[in-house]
């Protein structure tokens, strides 16, 4: 065990959260700069690991290995792989993002600025832990901060903030009980007693019977997916989303959904494949529910944040259908597709956060022609937008055209409706953006100034990284390729011969 | 012992005690309730008499008949009341107490009747019954009746600090 | 006979008796602090010397007495809340009228009686050892002289408290009868089914099911922790009820067949399951802080109860980590209470509004103890759920997973309210609030051993593993 990488990025937020502990709380400037200082070495480890990431070699790499419980078998492992590094970048791009998003907070900035690092370390500590007892510590430790955030900063406007932060907790919650059972069943089904573990690569070489498996599989489904925003369990997200503040939509809609995904596929593809396969047909069925049913509702609201937040909820159905075709390529662009709709809808949130901050409004028919008065931003609405439908040269372009490849092979009817629902994008998108940036010039907004100086970082790292994930579309498919790959290849061996899924579809 | 003799010696004790018993709760005034209280503690002593634990017996007198009797008359006469009329009320739940005191019986005695409560331990000489109670107490019961001891004196104290203190405070 | 086995016991009676004496012989009659400072160093001590106690697993008195890692492990817990509770009254027994050094040798006195009630082997010196406790707890509830609600909790407490014991001695007394002993061991071989052993189970079941407020037992709980000093509360809520769970654990498992016996498995099930719901559900509508508790304790007697539903080692490590954690998250929300009600002289749970801008200190505890009540990763709160969760999982039976976790989340909704008047809104004054160092010690305490335990609960976890072994 080498140089502890991760643990190092890991602890930076932490350590920075108890070094602002001691900062007085007047010292705004000070608080601001320590959470970025402390962000920016997060990033720049993960930009290290992204890129000294050695392919040839494949599966978990920077590994750190330190008995933890030994009576329970859990250990604190860290390492990452060609799934976790895309979710570690977009962590720690979001994070680092999120922190300039929230330089203008005045309200209490110290409380907020720990909290907010604590909980960027939770949602990086899921990405990296090869433990699963230390992803399930890690998944958890983001509630609460999260529901304080919510309630102190956030805003009400058509649920209150109390509403929308308890609504999102006990959600995330109820799911979690679900799943905790799950992993525990997991745990304890593995092994017999003396040799048990929690480490996932172990649990996913353990053996389980069918029935278990599509028992255990039902229960990660629901906990996963009420993470995921699966329907019919997603309603926590457009009213968690706009009672948030900034920073924590962006974070939220960005990374922390994506644990459900990531967690779906870590846990439940590799450990569980015939519960996998059991359940497939459902998800995808549910998965084309979430993306028409999500882009319709998308297209009748008038709160920019209401709109984001359907339109996320909408395309987390492509990536649960990516997941539940089972094969390489669905998965490869289920992957790639969080990390392409986290940065896209990361940048949305700040984008609209910042106009909300001028403007206090998020409501569509109030604003109008913004980009006479904010240029700058009106280009980062632009790229988002754009992404968001799928824009070819963008970042989520080539992630939504692998999973329909990678589905359309499995359930061509329901790969059709999902590709329909794209159409619904574009509509509701484009009007909402239509309506916000152009049109006449409206003199009520002329006082606001355009984004400048650190309300510029959001833009400028999530805007390139939307562009140059767009033109080298290799350097995102490359890596995940690489960690779905072996993976997928072991469980498919698993499934055997009866490899050919959901056949009625 | 001749049976008849110890049956209605028995069932005479068993209804003097249950019956005063009720007349503790039934009672409107608490001086003739205290009174009961005390004649069933007798029935009961009479009770330990026929099963041979004489010692256990007196105690239930000295103890029971006699001690806590009196404290409780002469708790009853530093209330300093005048009229002892209504001073054992009842309540309005005394008809749902009496089903279910009622149930809780029929159940016990179906149980107790259902059982097959075979004699355990051997019989003894009743002069070396004290002996051997004293010998047990002292030894192997001796973490017992030691913390025994310590709440008798705990109870002292807390008696003196509610007592007094809330004359004081 | 080995007098060694008792010594702890010993040495916590004579240090109660040394500080009745001594409350006697200090000249200024109201000056307690260094009697109250006196019993915490006394506990210190005592604590001390059981670590070098484990391994140690003998009896003596013909087995009444029995001295294994359990009971130290138990003894251990007591000695930490007792000086917990020390710990937290310093500052509050300034506001009792009267007799205030005598307070603290009354706080030793009860952990005395739950000592008693680990070690004891045998029914009778369970019962005394439970009165010993529950008499000291009469007047330790009442002990703010002069104000109505603390009498009145005192004299529910007694009458509540007096029947729940006869119901117990009942209980015991038919199982001597079918038995013949009293020595718990012994019971195993001699019970088998029959009408009687029945009535003594579900008598004992109830007797026990007050001590540890289990539903339907419970409803002498919120009325009484709300009356009694809060101090005393919060020992009430931890120490006693460990003590119930002490003596609960050992007479089913150890005395009571489950083969040709009663299956009271099955009643332990139920009144888990009913506890865990009802606890938390009626949580949700209650404003007043120590209401809440009270409450949030009776569901956290349901979780400790799904520990026993699995009659293992598993599951009684489970009960002794999980008591543990309880001890130190839920003293250190009474701590806060404490400071709080002093401060403010409020227990409404509105007017923590802006606790975290005027004390964050004591709202950060407050939120982290809650939490860990909840069962809230990382807090140990959550790794004792954990324990007790998956040893009946590993049973084969799933629904109390689902019910605990569940009503777990459905907690944190109560508990986040807290949270909410406490972060969110700004303080009616600005006024900084003074933390004397006595609370401030026992609140930064609560708060690292909750984190510690969570995020490295392998010690801890250990010694539970070795004394949960030494009942099986």
């Amino acid at each position: 065990m080498g140089f502890p990488l991760l643990t190092i990025a890991l602890l930076a937020p932490i350590i920075g959260a108890l070094v602002l502990v001691f900062i007085p709380k007047d010292e705004h400037k000070i608080v601001k700069a320590i959470s970025a200082f402390v962000m920016a070495i997060s990033l720049g480890l993960t930009l290290v690991a992204y890129f000294g990431y050695d392919f040839a070699k494949g599966g978990m790499q920077f590994t750190e290995d330190i008995v933890w419980v030994k009576e329970l078998g859990v250990t604190y492992a860290m390492g990452v792989d060609g799934i976790s590094l895309p979710m570690l970048l977009l962590t720690n791009l979001i994070g680092f993002s999120a922190v300039f998003a929230s330089w203008n907070v005045e309200k209490r900035p110290k409380t907020f600025f720990i909290l907010l690092l604590l909980l960027i370390a939770g949602v990086m500590g899921t990405f990296i832990a090869r433990d699963l007892f230390i992803f399930f510590l890690f998944y958890e430790v983001v509630v609460i901060p999260l529901y304080i955030m919510v309630i102190i900063w956030g805003s009400s406007k058509r649920v209150t903030k109390e509403y929308a932060g308890m609504k999102l907790t006990i959600y995330l919650l109820i799911g979690s009980a679900f799943l905790l059972v799950g992993l525990i069943a997991i745990y304890l089904n593995a092994y017999p007693v003396g040799q048990r573990t929690f480490m996932i690569d172990k649990l996913a070489a353990a053996s389980y019977s069918e029935p278990f498996q599509i028992f255990a599989f039902a229960l990660l489904a629901v906990g996963f997916g009420s993470l995921l925003s699966m329907f019919p369990f997603h309603s926590w997200s457009p009213d968690g989303y706009a009672g948030a503040p900034t920073a924590v939509s962006m974070i939220h809609a960005g990374v922390l959904k994506k644990i459900g995904g990531y967690g779906l596929i870590r846990v439940g593809l590799l450990a569980l494949p015939l519960g996998a396969k059991f359940w497939a047909p459902v998800i995808a069925f549910l998965a084309v529910c979430n993306v028409a049913y999500a882009a319709m509702i998308a297209l009748a609201q008038k709160d920019l944040k209401y709109v984001i937040g359907y339109s996320s909820v909408s395309h987390m159905g492509y990536v649960l259908i990516g997941l539940a075709a089972l094969n390489v390529i669905g998965i490869n662009g289920a992957v790639a597709n969080m990390f392409a709709h986290g940065v896209m809808s990361a940048l949305f949130f700040s984008m609209i956060g910042y106009v909300y901050e001028k403007t206090h409004t998020r409501y569509i028919p109030d604003l109008g022609g913004l980009a006479h008065q904010m240029p700058r931003v009106a280009i980062g609405f632009m790229m988002a937008g754009m992404a968001s439908l799928g824009l070819p040269g963008l970042v989520s372009f080539i992630p939504e055209f692998t999973i329909f490849v990678g589905s359309f092979a499995v359930y061509p009817t329901m790969a059709i409706i999902a590709i329909a629902g794209i159409i619904i994008t574009a509509l509701y998108t484009l009007r909402a953006l239509a309506n916000v940036l152009f049109g006449p010039r409206r003199p009520e907004f002329d006082h606001y100034p355009d984004a400048k100086g650190p309300e510029m970082v959001p833009l400028l790292v999530l805007g390139s990284v939307l562009v140059l994930g767009g033109i080298f579309p290799h350097l995102i498919l490359d890596m995940v390729n690489s960690g779905v790959e072996p993976l997928v290849s072991a469980m498919m061996a698993k499934l055997g011969a009866a490899a050919t899924i959901g056949g009625g579809f | 012992m001749n049976d008849f003799i110890f049956a209605a010696a028995f069932y005479g004790l068993a209804g003097m005690t249950i019956l005063s018993a009720a007349g503790v709760v039934f009672l409107k005034d608490i001086v003739h309730s205290a009174l009961m209280l005390a004649l069933s503690f007798i029935g009961v002593a009479g009770l330990y008499v026929l099963l041979n634990a004489d010692f256990l017996a007196a105690v239930q007198i000295l103890v029971y008949g006699g001690a806590v009797a009196i404290l409780i008359a002469f708790g009853v006469m530093l209330t300093r009341r005048r009229n002892m009329k209504e001073s054992n009320p009842n309540n309005r739940w005394v008809i749902y107490a009496s089903f279910v005191s009622a149930a809780f019986f029929a159940i016990c005695g179906w149980a107790l009747m259902g059982t097959d409560f075979k004699p355990v331990g051997q019989q003894v000489n009743p002069e070396a019954a004290v002996e051997g109670l004293a010998s047990l107490l002292l030894g192997d019961y001796v973490v017992a009746f030691e913390s025994a001891a310590v709440l008798l004196l705990v109870a002292l104290v807390g008696a003196i600090i509610l007592a007094k203190g809330a004359k004081e405070a | 006979m080995n007098m060694s086995l008792l010594s702890t016991e010993i040495l916590t009676a004579v240090l109660a008796c040394g500080l009745l004496i001594l409350c006697l012989l200090s000249p200024n009659k109201e000056k307690h602090r260094g009697i109250g400072y006196a019993t915490l160093f006394g506990l210190l001590a005592i604590l001390v010397t059981t670590f070098f106690q484990y391994g140690i697993n003998e009896t003596t008195f013909h087995e009444l007495w029995i001295h294994d890692d359990y009971s130290v492990f138990m003894k251990e817990l007591f000695l930490v809340a007792a000086i917990l509770v020390t710990l937290s009254s310093i500052d509050f027994v300034d506001t009792l009228p009267r007799f205030r050094s005598e307070y603290y040798s009354l706080i030793v006195f009860a952990a005395l009686g739950m000592m008693v009630m680990a070690s004891a082997n045998d029914l009778v010196t369970i019962y005394v050892g439970m009165e010993l406790m529950t008499i000291t707890f009469f007047v330790l509830v009442a002990y703010v002289l002069g104000n109505g609600r603390s009498s009145e909790a005192g004299v529910k407490y007694l009458l509540l408290g007096a029947a729940s014991s006869a119901v117990l001695l009942f209980g015991m007394s038919l199982l001597y009868g079918l038995t013949g002993t009293t020595v718990i061991p012994e019971m195993m071989a001699k019970l088998h089914w029959s009408p009687a052993l029945v009535i003594a189970v579900v008598t004992l079941i109830a007797g026990f099911g007050f001590k540890i407020s289990a539903v339907p037992f419970h409803m002498w709980s919120p009325d009484i922790y709300e009356g009694a000093p809060t101090p005393i509360t919060g020992y009430l809520a931890v120490a006693s009820k460990a003590a119930g769970f002490a003596v609960l654990v050992r007479v089913f498992i150890d005395g009571l067949p489950l083969q040709n016996g009663v299956d009271w498995l099955t009643v332990m099930s139920v009144l888990a399951g009913i506890t865990m719901v009802i606890g938390n559900v009626v949580a949700i509508p209650q404003t007043n802080i120590k209401r809440m508790l009270a409450y949030s304790s009776v569901a956290q007697a349901g979780y400790l109860l799904v520990g026993l539903m699995s009659a293992d080692a598993a599951g009684v490590k489970g009960i002794l980590f999980y008591a543990m954690l309880y001890v130190v998250a839920n003293m250190g929300a009474f701590a806060v209470a404490i400071v709080v009600a002093k401060e403010l002289g409020t227990e409404e749970i509105p007017d923590y509004a802006g606790l975290a801008i005027r004390q964050p200190l004591l709202a950060s505890v407050m939120t982290i103890s809650l939490l860990s009540l909840a069962g809230i990763p990382p807090l140990a709160g959550f790794v004792g759920k954990l324990y007790l969760f998956s040893a009946i999982m590993d049973k084969g039976v799933l629904w109390p997973a689902f019910v605990g976790f569940v009503m777990s989340m459905v907690s944190v909704y109560y508990y986040l309210n807290v949270a909410l008047y406490m972060w969110r809104d700004e303080p009616k004054d600005n006024r900084p609030i003074h933390v004397p160092g006595a609370i401030k010690f026992t609140v930064l305490f609560a708060m690292v051993a909750t984190v510690f335990f969570g995020i490295y609960p392998g010690p801890l976890a250990e010694v539970a593993t070795m004394a949960a072994k030494s009942l099986f």
